[in-house]
């Protein structure tokens, strides 16, 4: 009897503290914000009422959240399909060479160690002095754009500098996947004399499908957490039209309205979609393990 | 394979690696050539090379700003949070994965299912939590608060490389009457040194670089970590690119030689991150 006392009071002893920083840091502001999102709280008053489903309605009503839902969602599907394609791309370049290997694959990461919000002020002093000098040249005249102040261009210099930032870290992982594909089946696929398409399509590819779940949904979820990089590029403007779903939360919520009970029906709104997400991604990892 | 082919690939495959190249060092190539020029050379042509590598630029931030208190900040706030975590992390990743039973599995589930919330949903109440607590606008409180943020994910990655550790180890340990702070602290502890080293070094890159929890929680510029400080330089400066550059430059310098200093353990960590656990 005793000694099961002694167990458990040893069990609270280790777990009692992280249980405790858990709690005040994420579970209360988690049902906080739930039960905020059904309230008119303006985040100053002591007072506020229960709405009901009031806030959740207006969201969908909101044309600047539902652009701005629309715009990560074009973004987030942009963003994992060349962040991985061009990491892979990438990965498989330099572990086919001999020489130079580290070389490339520092500058590849170097822009993830520089934080977001660094790499956007880089771009912007790209954007606004670099590229227009270069379309003074009659051959880059092309590169004459509003870079940052047009949506519809600064959609993808917001790409562009996702990719240049994110795109080294997954390549990191996709080289160690391709590390360890066996030596001896490329080597047995060589003898049956595949050649250099067959081989990727047959032998690496097929063994790395474990890597390229990972990385895949690695790029969902931190695609659908940027949040610097539009900051810092474009701060989500002109007129609120280059906000991600994220950004548009944050300004409801700090800078122009101060509307804490709106803004957390939004973010639940955010919370369900990325809880359906992550379901479907914990089904395919599930099978993909079945089959392996 | 013929060799035509081989040699052709290989072309091909340097051209591309050379242009990407370009495109990833671009950036930060014209950041530091630019940081060394006058206003009137990068208004000239921001593609030149400069005439001197003078610090004048840097000198000028240097007075603009206190660059040397926000680095004691962030270390400040960095050094909390990842002890922070790893400690409470670790103690709370070995009992869990050690102790069997409903109460033991549900606490580890409420962990692991946490690690789904993300930070922009949590935003909003987090910071008010802050407020009544006083954390609001205090390194230490941000350093703590990067502790509760993290250690979901720092639980499950000791959770699960625990189960690899055989547990005779431990019961040998306790037979000779060792308790149970020693077994963890002398015994354990040491065995978790991979992990920990990975988790370390992924969250000092993640707090040191971190912008928006910062943004919220700091309001005081004495207490700015380096990137409020550099972000809030921009913001004041906007047409003087020769010192907003060399404050971008300055900026990165510390994570660069982090980089150097570590970069074999970086490039296994972020592998070991995503491909294990």
């Amino acid at each position: 009897m005793t000694r099961t006392i002694r167990q458990y009071a040893w069990f609270f002893a280790f777990v009692a503290p992280a249980l405790l920083v858990f709690l005040i840091f994420i579970v209360i502001p988690m049902l906080g914000g739930m039960s905020y999102s059904f309230t008119n709280w303006n985040g100053l008053a002591k007072s506020y009422k229960f709405v009901g489903f009031v806030n959740y309605i207006e969201a969908f009503k909101d044309k600047e959240f539902i652009r701005s839902l629309m715009f990560s969602f074009k973004y987030v599907f942009l963003m994992v399909v060349l962040q991985n394609g061009i990491a892979l791309l990438l990965a498989l370049l330099i572990e086919s060479r001999k020489r130079a290997k580290g070389l490339f694959r520092t500058i590849f990461f170097m822009p993830n160690l520089i934080s977001m919000i660094i790499g956007a002020f880089m771009w912007t002093f790209i954007f606004t002095k670099l590229l227009p000098e270069l379309a003074e040249q009659a051959a880059f005249s092309f590169l004459d754009q509003a870079w940052t102040s047009d949506p519809k261009v600064s959609f993808y210099s917001i790409l562009i500098v996702s990719l240049w930032q994110g795109v080294g870290y997954m390549m990191i992982i996709y080289i160690a996947g391709l590390q360890g594909v066996p030596q001896d089946i490329k080597e047995a696929a060589r003898i049956d004399g595949a050649n250099g398409w067959q081989m990727l399509r047959s032998v690496t590819l097929p063994m790395i499908m474990h890597t390229v779940t990972i990385c895949l949904f690695l790029t969902l979820n931190s695609a659908f957490n940027s949040f610097d990089v539009i900051f810092g590029l474009t701060g989500g403007g002109p007129a609120r039209k280059t906000e991600v779903v994220s950004l548009n939360i944050f300004q409801e919520a700090f800078n122009y309205n101060y509307r804490f009970g709106y803004a957390n029906a939004k973010a639940m709104i955010l919370f369900l979609i990325i809880l359906v997400i992550t379901i479907v991604q914990v089904r395919v990892m599930k099978r993909r393990e079945i089959e392996a | 394979m013929s060799s035509k082919g081989n040699i052709a690939f290989r072309a091909v495959s340097v051209v591309i690696l050379a242009v990407m190249a370009v495109f990833f060092a671009l950036p930060i190539y014209m950041a530091v050539i630019n940081s060394f020029k006058t206003q009137k050379e990068i208004f000239s042509s921001v593609l030149a090379w400069p005439s001197s590598f003078g610090f004048d630029n840097y000198i000028n931030v240097f007075h603009s700003i206190d660059l040397l208190k926000s680095l004691g900040n962030s270390l400040t706030v960095t050094i909390i949070g990842v002890v922070g975590m790893l400690l409470l992390g670790a103690m709370a990743g070995y009992k869990l994965s050690r102790t069997p039973g409903k109460l033991s599995g549900f606490i580890f589930f409420l962990f692991l299912s946490s690690m789904m919330i993300p930070f922009h949903v949590i935003m909003i109440t987090l910071s008010q939590v802050a407020k009544s607590l006083h954390l609001q606008g205090s390194t230490t409180g941000l350093g703590i608060m990067y502790v509760g943020l993290s250690l979901n994910m720092v639980i499950f990655l000791y959770h699960g490389f625990v189960k690899g550790i055989p547990k005779e180890m431990e019961e040998a340990a306790r037979m000779d009457g060792a308790g149970e702070l020693y077994t963890f602290f002398r015994i354990i502890l040491p065995l978790l040194k991979p992990i920990t080293v990975t988790l370390a070094i992924l969250n000092v890159l993640y707090i040191w670089n971190d912008f928006l929890l910062p943004l919220l929680m700091l309001t005081d510029v004495n207490k700015y970590t380096l990137i409020l400080t550099t972000n809030s330089f921009f913001g004041q400066y906007t047409k003087d690119w020769g010192s907003i550059l060399s404050s971008l430059v300055m900026t990165a310098v510390p994570v660069f030689a982090f980089f150097i200093a570590f970069q074999k353990w970086i490039l296994q960590g972020i592998a070991d991150g995503a491909l294990k656990g």
